[in-house]
């Protein structure tokens, strides 16, 4: 069973990571920073339980903080710019954050080992679930925990104002500047979510596979965040958890025993999956049928 | 002093070299498509992986290496064309991003199956020492990529605007539709556009790891970086903004290498470019103001 | 005598709305033809129709014999057919020059192409001055003119104009109609959009009127400036 649970572990993480990009998406911005603000949330959690001895809540509430701080701050620069500048550049400040870590250095000695990230080392010992004795199922239930009281906030924000806001910026700018909304306001706000969705990812991120380095959060993590809302379809937050289960339950886990042929396969499923349907699985007119058939939709 | 900054110019200009190669076939898929290939840099792996093969099993001379390389590349690309941009074509760019992505995994895995150890020397294009000339040491093979790269860019700059070829590239990166309205397929000049690119992308990728002496699967991420970074850098409009662009980057790599340490040499370049973009001069913003990349 | 151009029941749509609902018209050699009708009446899209643009959900466009329904615009381009739409779709970081050996990508031989070009600058004098000039540089009424000497470098059979006096002061208005007279003396088929019937009176031989995406009325000028509801509608209550 553990290995089952492992798996959802790992489901749960990667569906905040799509997550980030979903609602980020949602504005029409297309943002490959999220792989950099997850670092920074998994640093900065690992270093409170760690370093600091905190608590993992209040750890990955700071870390949210200063997740969503920092996407606050890229997300003014990138209102001005879209398209492949706005690609590049948030690709450009996600390798930054990784090699800004790649360079960190801030160990303290803890009784005869020495403790915290080593630059190119990465950071061991990031043993917050172990020392307190939580069994694998313990952690998966803590991290789902996360993943559903993010989505339900999304969900919610995804019927509220606001969220029509989102998308309306999302579909055409102009226009929702011409009715009165604040494009400064909604692209940013977006960005600062996302970027506290990505932080308790990180964190969590962090504690269940107890050390990372900078290279766990390289431009591949970046992309797999923007695929999960891609190829799940942007209509709904269920489209990137069905996203996520697919690339990562089944065809990374599910394909394990084809061995070395996997990620060829996995390619290939992506690539027709992205030209079956080039707006996701869950699309307007499979979400209106699904509707029809549970009578109202899917409640979360 | 003196001595070590024209010496960090030098090697500066070497990599610059080839990261120009890389930024111009970037910058002609980007140019027709408006589309992002993340598979381009390991395309470029795909070639330099099959003259590494034929290198291993064969001892093959440098030029059929540098033709298998090229033939590797243009290969790949056309596989990422077909099955990335060509049913995308006017359909969503994120789409065929995501697409192109899937492709790059699939490249990673191909080139370990077939070559699985973590690296493998390459031979180089000059054995032996530096030649020494007023202190500074010039490595011929640097000055080879540097006349390579000068000499491709003069063909291509050629072919653009004093072919037949040429003009119809042009009308089909200013407007697709304007050009078929005149006569021009867009549909084969995006095939061809990204078959030249690919073939200029395997000629940069033999010359970088016959320079480098070694190949490993992480070549097709390093090329895709240094080309968009390359590209960006330049302004994103124009061939030669992509070549000033690539001998900027070099400079920059070179000189924070020098400066500050080779650790911190790749992180001035992003936070440069970065800033370069959130500033958003006017000159880096020629192609996306009509019709942005997504 | 056969037309050069037949349209048989076209339809086109964009998703579920068909802009053009069954339209059948026909163009004689050597005339000009006009198509009025009132802002979204499905005129433009009939033009990017015939040049395969979009493609028809139903219906035939032949050229001649030739049948040229949902063909790719490059293949009518070579078969015969040039547009020069709305928006005019210059190159505008090309020059002048290379604008119209553009045009000429269809055809071989360099200095036929030439020489066509030659006879084109001394059509369009303002052309030859700005011809190594960008097109972007060009003033509103230059740029029509390139886009119309940009399709005649194809030597088409059939020129399609899509509302070329769109966006222009009333002297450069009068030069293109000059010019597209000149056009028609010269033996080329026209098919021209017009808002302005007035000026569209002066050079068409036939008219349709396209409403709601189909054709109806279709006639000579003589016979639209007898029609009391188009004389109303196009002509103006104080008609002539």
């Amino acid at each position: 069973m553990d290995f089952y649970f492992g798996l959802a572990q790992l489901v749960g993480v990667h569906t905040l990571l799509g997550l980030s990009a979903y609602i980020v998406l949602l504005t029409g911005q297309v943002s490959l920073a999220q792989a950099g603000f997850f670092a920074v949330g998994a640093y900065t959690a690992g270093m409170l339980t760690v370093l600091a001895g905190w608590h993992l809540v209040p750890a990955l509430g700071v870390s949210a903080l200063v997740s969503a701080a920092t996407a606050c701050a890229v997300g003014f620069p990138a209102l001005r710019i879209k398209g492949l500048m706005l690609v590049v550049a948030t690709l450009a400040f996600g390798e930054g954050v990784r090699l800004f870590f790649f360079n960190f250095d801030y160990q303290i000695a803890k009784g005869e080992v020495k403790v915290g990230p080593l630059g190119g080392e990465g950071f061991r010992q990031i043993r917050f679930f172990p020392e307190h004795g939580w069994s694998t199922l313990e952690v998966m239930l803590f991290i789902w925990c996360f993943v559903l009281l993010v989505m339900a906030l999304l969900w919610w924000i995804d019927r509220s104002r606001y969220g029509a806001a989102l998308r309306a910026v999302g579909e055409d700018e102009l226009a929702a500047q011409a009715v009165g909304l604040n494009l400064t306001a909604i692209k940013v706000s977006a960005m600062t979510l996302g970027g506290g969705i990505a932080g308790i990812g990180g964190g969590l991120y962090a504690h269940y596979t107890t050390h990372i380095e900078h290279s766990s959060f390289n431009i591949l993590v970046a992309t797999f965040a923007l695929a999960y809302p891609i190829v799940g379809g942007l209509q709904s937050v269920f489209g990137t958890v069905v996203a996520v289960i697919f690339v990562q339950a089944f065809l990374i886990e599910g394909l394990r025993d084809l061995g070395d042929w996997r990620n060829l396969l996995f390619g290939a499923l992506i690539v027709l999956a992205m030209n079956l349907r080039p707006r996701g699985f869950l699309d307007a007119r499979t979400l209106a049928s699904l509707k029809r058939v549970f009578g109202g939709g899917p409640r979360a | 002093m003196l001595l070590d900054l024209l010496q960090n110019t030098i090697d500066g200009a070497a990599a610059g070299a080839s990261y120009a190669l890389l930024a111009v076939g970037f910058t002609l898929i980007f140019g027709v498509l408006r589309r992002v290939n993340l598979s381009y840099g390991p395309a470029v792996m795909i070639g330099c992986y099959a003259a590494t093969w034929l290198h291993l099993n064969f001892q093959s001379g440098l030029i059929v290496l540098a033709l298998a390389a090229v033939a590797g590349t243009v290969l790949a690309g056309a596989y990422v064309e077909r099955l990335c941009f060509a049913p995308h074509r006017s359909g969503s760019a994120i789409a065929a991003m995501v697409a192109s992505f899937a492709l790059w995994m699939q490249f990673e895995e191909l080139a370990t199956l077939v070559l699985p150890r973590h690296v493998y020397a390459f031979p180089l294009l000059h054995e032996g020492a530096p030649v020494e000339f007023l202190g500074l040491s010039l490595r011929p093979d640097a000055l080879a990529v540097l006349g390579v790269a000068a000499i491709l860019c003069a063909l291509l700059q050629g072919l653009l605007h004093r072919t037949r070829f040429g003009l119809a590239v042009r009308a089909t990166i200013e407007n697709p539709h304007a050009a078929s309205l005149a006569g021009i397929d867009p549909g084969r000049i995006f095939v061809l556009i990204f078959a030249l690119a690919s073939a200029i992308g395997g000629i940069a990728g033999f010359l970088i790891v016959a320079t480098h002496g070694q190949v490993t699967p992480m070549l097709g991420m390093w090329a895709t970086l240094k080309g968009l970074l390359a590209m960006m850098l330049g302004g994103l409009g124009s061939l030669r903004g992509a070549i000033v662009g690539a001998l900027v980057l070099g400079q920059i790599e070179a000189h924070s290498q020098w400066f500050l340490g080779p650790q911190w040499r790749d992180l001035v370049a992003y936070l440069l470019l970065f800033a370069l973009l959130a500033a958003n001069p006017s000159w880096m913003t020629r192609w996306t103001i009509s019709r942005s990349a997504s | 005598m056969a037309p050069l151009l037949e349209v048989r029941d076209l339809v086109t749509a964009y998703g579920k709305i068909e802009a053009l609902r069954g339209v059948s018209l026909a163009v004689q050699e050597g005339s000009i033809t006009c198509l009025l009708g009132p802002n979204g009446a499905g005129k433009t899209t009939l033009m990017f129709s015939i040049a395969g643009i979009l493609r028809p959900r139903r219906g035939s466009i032949r050229l001649g014999a030739r049948d040229i329904t949902g063909r790719a615009p490059h293949v009518i381009v070579a078969a015969g057919i040039a547009l020069v739409p709305e928006n005019r779709l210059v190159f505008a970081n090309m020059s002048v020059l290379e604008n119209l050996r553009a045009g000429a990508y269809q055809r071989r031989g360099g200095a036929e192409i030439e020489s066509d070009i030659e006879r084109l600058m001394l059509r369009f004098p303002r052309l030859r001055e700005r011809a190594a000039q960008n097109a972007g540089t060009l003033s509103g009424g230059e740029q029509q003119m390139l886009a119309v000497a940009r399709a005649l470098m194809s030597r088409p059979r059939l020129l399609l104009m899509d509302e070329p006096s769109l966006g222009l002061a009333p002297l450069v208005v009068e030069e293109i109609f000059r010019i597209i007279a000149e056009l028609h003396r010269d033996g080329t088929t026209i098919l021209l959009v017009e808002q302005n019937a007035h000026l569209a009176l002066q050079v068409a031989q036939h008219f349709y009127l396209i409403e709601q995406g189909k054709v109806s009325f279709s006639g000579s000028p003589g016979a639209l400036a007898e029609d009391e509801v188009i004389r109303r509608a196009y002509l103006g209550s104080a008609a002539r």
